[in-house]
C-alpha cells in the first residue's frame, strides 16, 4: 500500500546503492580468502580451500574461538542472574533513589569502554586480583547489563497489567505470578536482550586489550595479532569463518529464539 | 520519554496489587540491589578513581609524585604532539557523523516507510555489519583502501584517475571505517522516530499542495529530530572514543586519544597522564550524551512545535 510517506523512487534507489556500500566490505575477504595466492591482490586469482585448512587447524584460532564463546556465555548468564530481577524492580515497584539507580545501571552504555577497562585494570592492581577470566567476566557484565536492562524493561512495559492482576486476585503469590504469567509474556524481550550480551561481550576488543592475560586471550585480540603477523589470505580466511558465524546467528535468532528482528531494532 | 511511562505505569500496581506500600519498597530495593551494587564496586568507583588519579599524580622525571596537581592536563593541552591528537579526535568524530546524517535518512525512510519486502531486506543490511567483529570490519577495510587494494584497482580499470593514492593510515580511512562501523546506531534510532510520523499527517500536507520536498522539510525532517540527535550522539561519542578502527586503520599516522591511553599506559607506564587522557574521553562521550539529549532534543520540540 502506498501512503504520503512512502519513500520515492530514488529514496529507494539511493538506499539501496548505500546497502550495497555497506555490504562490499564484508563480501571482499571471503572473495580473497579463497585466492591461490599467496600475496592478497585484486582480482583474487585461482581458487583455493587451503587458506581456510589452515585457519581451522590452527590451535590458537580454535581454542580463543572457544574461550571467546564460553565467555559470552557465561557474561550471558550473570547478566540475566542480576539483570532481569533489576528490570523488574525498576518497572513494577517504587523506591527511593529509583531515577539514580536506574541511571547508574544504563550509564556504562554512555562510558567510554576503553575507560571502564583502564578503570577495573587499574583497580584490580590495587587490589591485588590478577585473575584474568574473573576481571573479563566481571568487565563484560558491566558493559553487556544495560543492553539486557533496556530490553527487559521495554518487554515489562507491554505486558498488560490485567493479567498480573488476574492472577493475583486468582490467588497466585507474588512469585507463581511471575513465573506462570510475567515471565512467559517477557521471554521475547528476554532472549533479545540476550543476544546483545552475547554479540557485546564476543565482538569486544577495546577492554579485553588491557584485562586479558596468554592463557585467557579472546578471539577479536587473536585476530589482531594474526593481522599484524601474517599479510596472506589466512586473515581473510578467518573474516569468511566469522561471517559465516554471524549468519548462524542471525539464523539463530530469527528461526529457533523466533524473535523478528525488526521489532527489537526500531522500538 | 520511555522512562517517563515506565515510571507512571509503575505507581499504578501498589494499589491494585494490594501490596503494602512498605513491601514495595523493601522487594524493589531488593530486586534492584545486586545490579546497583556490582555496578558500583567494579564500574563507578574505578572509574572514580581514574579521575581522582588524573588530579592527584603526575610523573616527572620518571618519579611518581603525588598532591594535587594540574600537570596531567597542562601536557595534553600544551604538548603539540599531544593536543593535535585531540584536535584530530574531535575532527574525525564530527566528520563520522556529519557524513553519516545523508547517508542515514534514505535508510531510514525505507525502513520506517518502505514496502515490507524492501524494509526488511534492508535491515538485515543495516545491521548486518553490527554481527561482523570489529577488527574484522577494520581488516576488510584495509583490504579496500591499501595500495593495490580493491579502492585503487577499480579506479585504475576505470580509468578514473592513473595513479590513485592509497587512503589507509589517513584521517579519511578512519573516518570511513568509522562512518561504516557506527552507520546502524544512527539509522536504527532515525528509522524508529520516523516510524511514529502518522501517515495521516503527510497526506493532510499533501492535499495542501506540498510537494515531496516541502513535505521532507517541513514534517519528516522536524518529527525525525528526536532520533537523529540520538543518532548524532551515539555515532559522535563512539567514534571519539574507539580504539580499534583508528589503531588498523589510522597506524601512526591518525593516532586518536584511545590509542593515546593505551600508548601512554602500557609502553610508557605513565598511569597519571593516560589516566587524564581517559578523563577527557570520559568528558566527551557524557558531554556529547547529556548535552544533546537534555538540552538540544528540548529546543527540537520547540523547534518543531513554531515550524507547525
Amino acid at each position: 500500500m502506498k501512503t504520503a510517506l512512502s519513500p520515492s523512487g530514488w529514496t529507494q534507489i539511493a538506499a539501496i546503492a548505500i546497502g550495497i556500500v555497506i555490504i562490499t566490505p564484508l563480501l571482499i575477504p571471503i572473495a580473497v580468502s579463497f585466492s591461490n595466492s599467496v600475496l592478497i591482490a585484486f582480482p583474487p586469482r585461482g581458487f583455493t580451500f587451503r587458506w581456510y585448512h589452515a585457519v581451522l587447524s590452527d590451535p590458537d584460532f580454535r581454542s580463543t574461538f572457544m574461550f571467546s564463546f564460553e565467555l559470552g556465555l557465561l557474561v550471558t548468564l550473570l547478566c540475566m542472574l542480576i539483570g532481569i530481577p533489576c528490570a523488574l524492580g525498576l518497572s513494577r515497584f517504587e523506591f527511593p533513589g529509583k531515577p539514580a539507580a536506574k541511571a547508574l545501571v544504563m550509564s556504562p552504555l554512555m562510558f567510554p569502554v576503553l575507560v571502564t577497562g583502564v578503570a577495573l585494570l587499574q583497580c584490580s592492581t590495587a587490589l591485588n586480583v590478577m585473575n584474568s577470566l574473573v576481571l573479563l567476566v566481571i568487565g563484560h557484565t558491566a558493559i553487556c547489563l544495560p543492553y539486557l536492562v533496556r530490553t527487559v524493561l521495554a518487554a515489562l512495559l507491554l505486558v498488560p497489567r490485567s493479567t498480573e492482576e488476574a492472577a493475583r486476585t486468582l490467588g497466585a503469590n507474588t512469585l507463581l505470578t511471575f513465573l506462570r504469567v510475567t515471565l512467559p509474556q517477557i521471554a521475547a524481550g528476554i532472549s533479545a536482550g540476550a543476544v546483545f550480551c552475547f554479540i557485546t561481550s564476543f565482538d569486544d576488543y577495546t577492554m579485553a586489550m588491557w584485562l586479558a592475560d596468554a592463557t585467557h586471550f579472546t578471539l577479536p585480540l587473536e585476530v589482531g595479532v594474526f593481522m599484524e603477523r601474517s599479510f596472506d589470505p589466512s586473515v581473510a580466511a578467518i573474516s569468511g569463518c566469522m561471517i559465516g558465524f554471524s549468519v548462524l546467528l542471525i539464523l539463530f535468532v530469527e528461526k529457533i529464539l523466533r524473535i523478528r528482528l525488526d521489532r527489537v531494532m526500531m522500538g | 520519554m520511555i522512562g517517563l511511562l515506565a515510571s507512571r505505569a509503575a505507581r499504578r500496581p501498589a494499589a491494585s496489587f494490594g501490596i503494602e506500600p512498605d513491601a514495595g519498597v523493601l522487594a524493589g530495593c531488593l530486586l534492584v540491589l545486586p545490579a546497583v551494587t556490582f555496578l558500583i564496586l567494579v564500574f563507578l568507583l574505578p572509574t572514580a578513581q581514574i579521575v581522582v588519579h588524573s588530579f592527584t599524580q603526575h610523573v616527572k622525571e620518571g618519579q611518581l609524585l603525588q598532591g594535587l596537581t594540574l600537570d596531567n592536563y597542562a601536557r595534553l593541552l600544551h604538548t603539540g604532539l599531544y593536543s593535535k591528537v585531540m584536535w584530530r579526535t574531535l575532527k574525525i568524530a564530527t566528520l563520522s557523523s556529519a557524513i553519516a546524517i545523508p547517508l542515514a535518512y534514505p535508510l531510514a525512510m525505507v525502513l520506517a516507510k518502505g514496502s515490507p519486502f524492501l524494509s526488511r531486506i534492508m535491515l538485515f543490511v543495516v545491521i548486518s555489519p553490527m554481527l561482523v567483529l570489529v577488527v574484522i570490519r577494520a581488516y576488510s577495510w584495509k583490504l579496500i583502501l591499501s595500495r593495490g587494494g580493491f579502492l585503487t584497482e577499480v579506479l585504475e580499470v576505470l580509468h578514473l584517475c592513473l595513479h590513485p593514492q592509497a587512503l589507509l593510515y589517513t584521517d579519511w580511512a578512519v573516518v570511513i571505517a568509522s562512518v561504516h562501523v557506527f552507520l546502524p546506531l544512527m539509522v536504527l534510532p532515525l528509522a524508529g522516530s520516523i516510524r511514529k510520523i502518522q501517515n495521516s499527517l503527510a497526506e493532510a500536507a499533501q492535499t495542501l499542495g506540498a510537494d515531496p520536498a516541502t513535505l521532507f522539510r517541513r514534517i519528516v525532517l522536524p518529527m525525525s529530530l528526536p532520533g537523529l540527535a540520538v543518532g548524532i550522539t551515539l555515532v559522535f561519542s563512539l567514534t571519539a572514543t574507539s580504539y580499534v578502527t583508528p589503531q588498523i586503520l589510522g597506524g601512526n599516522f591518525s593516532i586518536m586519544l584511545g590509542n593515546l591511553v593505551q600508548q601512554q599506559m602500557l609502553t610508557l607506564n605513565d598511569w597519571p597522564f593516560g589516566a587524564a587522557i581517559s578523563t577527557v574521553m570520559l568528558v566527551l562521550a557524557l558531554s556529547s550524551n547529556l548535552l544533546l539529549i537534555a538540552i538540544i532534543e528540548r529546543r527540537f520540540l520547540r523547534w518543531t512545535r513554531g515550524q507547525r
